[in-house]
């Protein structure tokens, strides 16, 4: 069997994809070829060595910073001290009683913190949609020249093409003109010479008639 | 025990958005180590996966269950990766697939001295000579070594047939074994 032909055969062997058959023509092929038993083994060697690019498990980016896992445990203990801390102040109490943890949520002013908590997060919210309002405004302004410089480009590029057109009408009619001038001059010298011709037909036909005329009158 | 891909796409198409995130967090990493190993830029990457990501939860009405939820994605993080390409070098690269073999006695071209190579070393002649393989043959290449697809779903992965495939692959390997020897890796 042609080297070519197994090819196709070979490539499933080596990704181990290739079945019974396949293996079998492969083998055989190999067993009376050498070039291509020599060359599997090298496409082998190339397999083995392209495992050796591996993917960084965080590859570094100009975006994202990776966190040292320390910093994430510091960072951990720190949320727990102010997740304790928010507890206390909140008058909260975690107790563990007959193997039951609970956590009991409490204090006189609750509401009023909540209360409090919920009408910051309404100014916070608010003077964001006035800042975004502000930016949006602050963009706009700036758009008005640019549109009306495109809209000017635009309008001149119109006109220009208008010209253009004009040109080219007024071009075409001239050339029409011409033309028929031309044409007319020469349907007019080509009367005129049928004219000169007729001229001198009847001219000889009188003659003729009046040679005739004499020869009877002699008779 | 986990949803499969399918199952999942079936909910996503239901309506629960929800079990996109699963897809994502299932196949981004894969997705991103596709793009990273074609386009050689991380940032770039992250962005094919993203923009592959955002397509695919676009097009999922139209997503047709029979094929491989992995392989369409991978179709789409490749068309991306092919428009990068393009946008970069600002042309058409040249197909290597009708270029003939040239039989070159690679491995007597290798530097003696580079002949112990540290592993990061071998790494990066590694990832040199990937990059210097043709668009295409780069494909096949990741789709294949570092994704593990089958060569039936990278046909249908690069819309191509079986055959096409198998011999990028084999022309790639071909020209690989030149590149790693030049830089002095057994290959």
């Amino acid at each position: 069997m042609d080297c070519t032909e197994v090819r196709e055969d070979r490539m499933d062997l080596l990704y181990g994809e290739a079945g019974p058959e396949a293996e079998r023509r492969v083998l055989a092929h190999h067993a009376a070829c050498a070039s291509c038993r020599d060359e599997f083994e090298e496409l082998r060697a190339v397999r083995q060595a392209l495992g050796a690019w591996r993917m960084p498990q965080q590859a570094p980016s100009s975006r994202t910073r990776r966190v040292h896992p320390l910093a994430g445990l510091a960072a951990a203990a720190g949320l727990l001290l102010a997740l304790g801390g928010a507890v206390r102040l909140s008058g909260a109490a975690f107790e563990y009683r007959a193997g039951n943890a609970t956590l009991r949520v409490g204090g006189a002013d609750l509401d009023g913190r909540l209360a409090e908590q919920e009408a910051r997060h309404a100014r916070e919210m608010q003077a964001l949609h006035v800042a975004l309002d502000a930016h949006a405004r602050r963009d706009a302004p700036a758009e008005g020249p640019l549109l009306a410089k495109v809209e000017a480009l635009i309008r001149e590029n119109e006109e220009r093409q208008a010209r253009r057109f004009n040109t080219s009408l007024e071009d075409l009619a001239a050339r029409a003109e011409a033309q028929r001038r031309y044409d007319l001059a020469r349907v007019s010298a080509g009367l005129s010479y049928l004219d000169g011709k007729t001229g001198q037909h009847v001219a000889r036909t009188s003659e003729l008639m009046g040679y005739v005329l004499q020869a009877s009158e002699k008779k | 025990m986990l949803p499969t891909d399918e199952e999942l796409v079936a909910a996503v198409q239901g309506g629960d958005s929800a079990a996109f995130d699963v897809l994502v967090r299932r196949w981004d990493r894969k997705i991103q180590g596709a793009a990273f190993r074609v386009l050689g830029s991380d940032d770039e990457a992250r962005d094919v996966s993203q923009e592959a990501f955002l397509k695919a939860f676009r097009g999922m009405r139209g997503f047709k269950r029979e094929a491989r939820f992995s392989s369409w994605l991978y179709q789409i993080a490749m068309n991306l990766c092919r428009d990068r390409l393009r946008r970069r070098r600002g042309r058409e690269h040249v197909s290597l697939d009708d270029v003939v073999d040239s039989g070159e006695p690679a491995l007597r071209q290798r530097p003696a001295a580079l002949e112990t190579l540290q592993a990061r070393d071998v790494e990066r002649a590694v990832a040199a000579a990937v990059d210097a393989l043709s668009d295409e043959q780069r494909e096949v290449v990741v789709l294949k070594e570092y994704e593990g697809l089958t060569f039936p779903e990278i046909a249908n992965v690069l819309g191509v047939p079986l055959s096409t495939v198998k011999t990028r692959l084999y022309r790639a390997l071909g020209q690989l074994r030149i590149e790693l020897a030049r830089r002095g890796v057994d290959g």
